[in-house]
């Protein structure tokens, strides 16, 4: 029986974490599990609000495709320390025994496919109804209390470094008359404001006049967020044009910008893309496929709670998730008299939302895609030959990552702040997500991945603390051409 | 063997050829020594038999081996110069640059005729490909201005003598070629458009090259086709005139991606020897149209008679998929193809 101990760090601070481990070694010897095809996993989950239970188990298909299917056996530490070590056998016969139970809200997918993403998106769409319903902004539920948007040293050293590259480009007489920079994602537009502020400010001690030739394009895929954002910058309105970008696919609506982008700024967009995830057991790579589903005490509980019956429960989600919650409550005004009572049903479902798991053999990953035009190879280096891992893909980043690096000047930059794993031993000693974040997915971003893929582009990726927030888990991405 | 100068705007191709995906992986396998060389050397053999296949099928004229033994447009030369100290030779992929310098300076081959290979054995190269194909065949490396722009120089107080040195080690390997029986040798200069300071340097060190070695040369220089991005955006002012001094036989530039602008740097510096006009966009995958190719032809003839213009794409097709790749040499010829049904002399000159 392998077992696979993840959260090292914890292991070393937390006596709970330690003392979790013999209960659990018991509980599973307890189990009817069959040791000799049993997997243990251990992870620390940080996520407070999060799609797993405490003990869950997950099927691992055989390639073979014969009847003999290993389990794969997965404890929260954090959570297991809390439970009577006398009741965590019941908690494994529980999971080892129920890998079908509740109330599906989907079939198998990938994750990338899960309707959590579409969760994540109506938290986007339906913001304000949301912030209404917690009577907290966004911004108030990050660590810290506001994004990095706002942090005006990160602005002023961008700034500066591109105006010490205009003015390289420009003694060369190889400026071009039009200055872009692109920020996606644009939040509330308080970046942007920042960002565009200082630079006025800049430009007027530089004495070049870059800001009369400066374009700042905001994309984000929300007419709604781009709305918002643009009042904010007002008082830039000339210098700013507002588009509509699918993140995951931005040369659909930049193709116009290849090549010519300075700056490209993404903050916090990344971990917020869907992913699928890919593992490697005893050699044989597979695919994490999931099903969201509520269990049957949460269904029972919201169906009662919103005057609806457990099989209609998951169509009015389906629903909510097609139509947000304004609509929902004008179409069902039974149910859902005001948008408060829509989205408190919202709330409630996302809250009780889980994710049951299972590995599917690949048929190899020259036949995954990851993105429309990126096969599963480039992995390869990352996740074969490395022993037993488990990592996400960041489909979404990728597509939105390799989508951006043609846009970029030659002497242009990608700077992306994010959570990003940094070295892809990480994923062997921690636990990177999915979590809840409020009302959005959160994974970290397999920033590995990114840098081999850039690398093939012909691109350097570094990483590097983020200097403006010391302690943080943000790190800074910086993309450049390299050679 | 073919004869060269029987046709009007002869087709040809810059040099390499498309790499495809598996061919890259192995080459990286080999880079991490997990192929052996005997291995890799098979394999490239078979990749460059298809490369002259695949351009004989097109209708090219003048074809080239691909360049597939060439990891990339540096180091393969990098690599066999001796006195260039490569330290690290394992890559994590295969197209990466290798970080190479010099200590001191490079050994210099001794000065008497026929001194034998040198150590890149680019006529072996040669004599491989000639026994594939009876159509003439380009064979191109590049030039010693960008050789030495990746080389770290602790050697050189003036840094042209580098690019000197390099200049005359390729002078020794151009020779071997042309007793081999290479008739059309082309100097890449892919870095040149970066430094257009030192056009003048990068001249005279392409006529070390050609001195002495009896063979029609043709000059290429483009704005850079690493990972099918150009490295540098401009115009080819900076060429001229400094290029009317090489003794060379044929520029071979870039025009279907940058536009035919600069054409008018032919008839207003008064280029009177043969252009190879760039025709085909090998940074972009979309195919062109028959009839857009020979609209950029028929606008080259209104700066160069068609007895002095060769057909070529804008770079190596190394970055293209080998579908696309084998898409856009048909596209060439059958440009080619409508424009020679136009000239006086149809397909014969």
């Amino acid at each position: 029986m392998d077992v696979d101990l993840r959260p090292v760090r914890k292991l070393r601070e937390s006596a709970a974490a330690r003392s979790a481990l013999g209960p659990i070694m018991e509980a599973v010897c307890a189990s009817p599990a069959d040791l000799g095809r049993a997997r243990v996993v251990c992870d620390w989950i940080q996520y407070k609000q999060n799609f797993r239970e405490a003990v869950v188990s997950r099927p691992v298909a055989d390639p073979a495709d014969t009847a003999d299917t290993e389990v794969e056996i997965a404890f929260d530490l954090r959570r297991c320390a809390d439970i009577d070590p006398e009741n965590l056998t019941a908690h494994v016969k529980q999971a080892l025994a129920d890998r079908q139970p509740g109330l599906p809200l989907e079939p198998w997918v990938p994750g990338r496919d899960s309707c959590i993403w579409r969760f994540n998106q109506l938290y986007w769409q339906a913001l304000t109804h949301w912030e209404v319903a917690t009577g907290r902004e966004y911004e108030q539920s990050l660590p810290g209390g506001e994004s990095d948007a706002r942090n005006i040293e990160a602005a002023r050293e961008l700034i500066l470094e591109l105006f010490r590259i205009w003015d390289e480009l420009d003694a060369r007489r190889a400026l071009p008359e039009e200055l872009y920079v692109l920020e996606l994602g644009v939040g509330n537009g308080n970046q942007a404001r920042t960002w565009l502020d200082e630079f006025l400010q800049l430009d007027r001690r530089h004495g070049r006049e870059y800001y009369h030739r400066l374009r700042y394009l905001m994309g984000d895929y929300s007419p709604h967020v781009l709305d918002r954002a643009r009042q904010a910058v007002a008082h830039h309105a000339e210098r700013v044009s507002a588009l509509v970008v699918e993140a995951t696919r931005p040369s659909v609506t930049l193709g116009f910008l290849a090549g010519k982008a300075f700056l490209v700024y993404i903050s916090n967009v990344y971990d917020n893309l869907p992913t699928d995830e890919l593992a490697c057991i005893h050699g044989r790579t597979y695919q994490v496929e999931t099903q969201a589903f509520l269990t049957e005490d949460d269904a029972g509980q919201i169906a009662e709670r919103f005057g609806t019956s457990r099989d209609e429960l998951a169509k009015l989600i389906d629903r909510l998730l097609r139509i947000g919650p304004e609509l929902l409550s004008e179409s069902s005004p039974g149910e859902f008299p005001d948008p408060g009572q829509a989205v408190a049903f919202w709330r409630a479902a996302w809250e009780a939302l889980r994710l049951r798991e299972r590995y599917v053999p690949l048929e190899g990953l020259d036949r995954y895609q990851i993105t429309p035009s990126l096969t599963g190879e480039i992995i390869r280096p990352l996740i074969e030959g490395q022993g037993d891992v488990r990592m996400h893909v960041s489909n979404g980043a990728l597509g939105s990552f390799t989508g951006t690096l043609p846009l970029l000047h030659p002497f242009g930059r990608i700077q992306c702040h994010d959570l990003f794993l940094t070295g892809s031993q990480q994923y062997r000693t921690g636990f990177y997500g999915p979590g809840k974040y409020d009302g959005s997915v959160v994974n970290w971003v397999n920033g590995p991945l990114l840098q081999l893929i850039a690398s093939r582009r012909g691109f350097g990726v570094e990483f590097t603390p983020f200097r403006q927030r010391p302690g943080s888990n943000i790190t800074t991405l910086t993309a450049q051409a390299r050679d | 063997m073919e004869p060269t100068n029987t046709v009007l705007l002869p087709t040809t191709v810059v040099g390499s050829y498309s790499v495809p995906e598996w061919l890259e992986r192995l080459k990286t396998e080999y880079y991490q020594r997990r192929i052996s060389a005997q291995h890799m050397a098979e394999i490239n053999e078979v990749a460059i038999k298809a490369a002259v296949k695949d351009q004989e099928l097109a209708g090219i004229d003048i074809v080239s081996d691909g360049e597939l033994r060439r990891d990339n447009d540096v180091d393969y030369f990098l690599a066999r110069i001796p006195g260039v100290n490569i330290p690290q030779r394992a890559k994590a992929d295969y197209f990466d640059y290798y970080d190479a310098e010099v200590t001191r300076p490079l050994p210099e081959l001794p000065d008497e005729p026929g001194a034998g290979s040198t150590g890149l054995a680019l006529a072996d190269d040669f004599r491989f490909t000639r026994q594939l194909t009876r159509k003439p065949i380009k064979f191109s490396f590049t030039g010693p201005f960008s050789l030495s722009r990746r080389i770290r120089d602790d050697a050189y107080s003036e840094p042209g003598d580098l690019v000197r040195a390099l200049a005359r080690r390729l002078n020794a390997e151009a020779r071997e070629l042309a007793k081999a029986g290479a008739e059309l040798l082309q100097i890449d200069e892919p870095f040149l458009a970066g430094y257009p300071d030192q056009v003048e340097l990068a001249i005279e060190a392409v006529n070390i090259v050609t001195d002495g070695v009896p063979a029609t040369w043709a000059l290429h220089v483009c704005y850079g086709n690493r990972y099918a991005r150009p490295s540098w955006e401009g115009h080819y002012d900076f060429l001229f005139p400094a290029v009317k001094a090489a003794r060379v036989d044929q520029v071979v530039l870039e025009f279907a991606r940058k536009g035919l602008d600069d054409l008018r740097l032919i008839r207003q510096h008064g280029w009177d020897k043969w252009l190879g006009l760039g025709v085909i966009d090998v940074k972009n995958p979309e195919v062109e149209a028959a009839e857009l190719v020979a609209s950029r032809i028929r606008r080259a003839l209104e700066y160069v008679p068609a007895e002095r213009l060769m057909i070529n794409p804008d770079c190596g097709l190394r970055h293209l998929a080998p579908d696309v790749a084998r898409q856009k040499l048909r596209a060439m010829v059958a440009g080619v193809a409508l424009v020679r049904a136009e000239l006086p002399g149809g397909q014969t000159s």
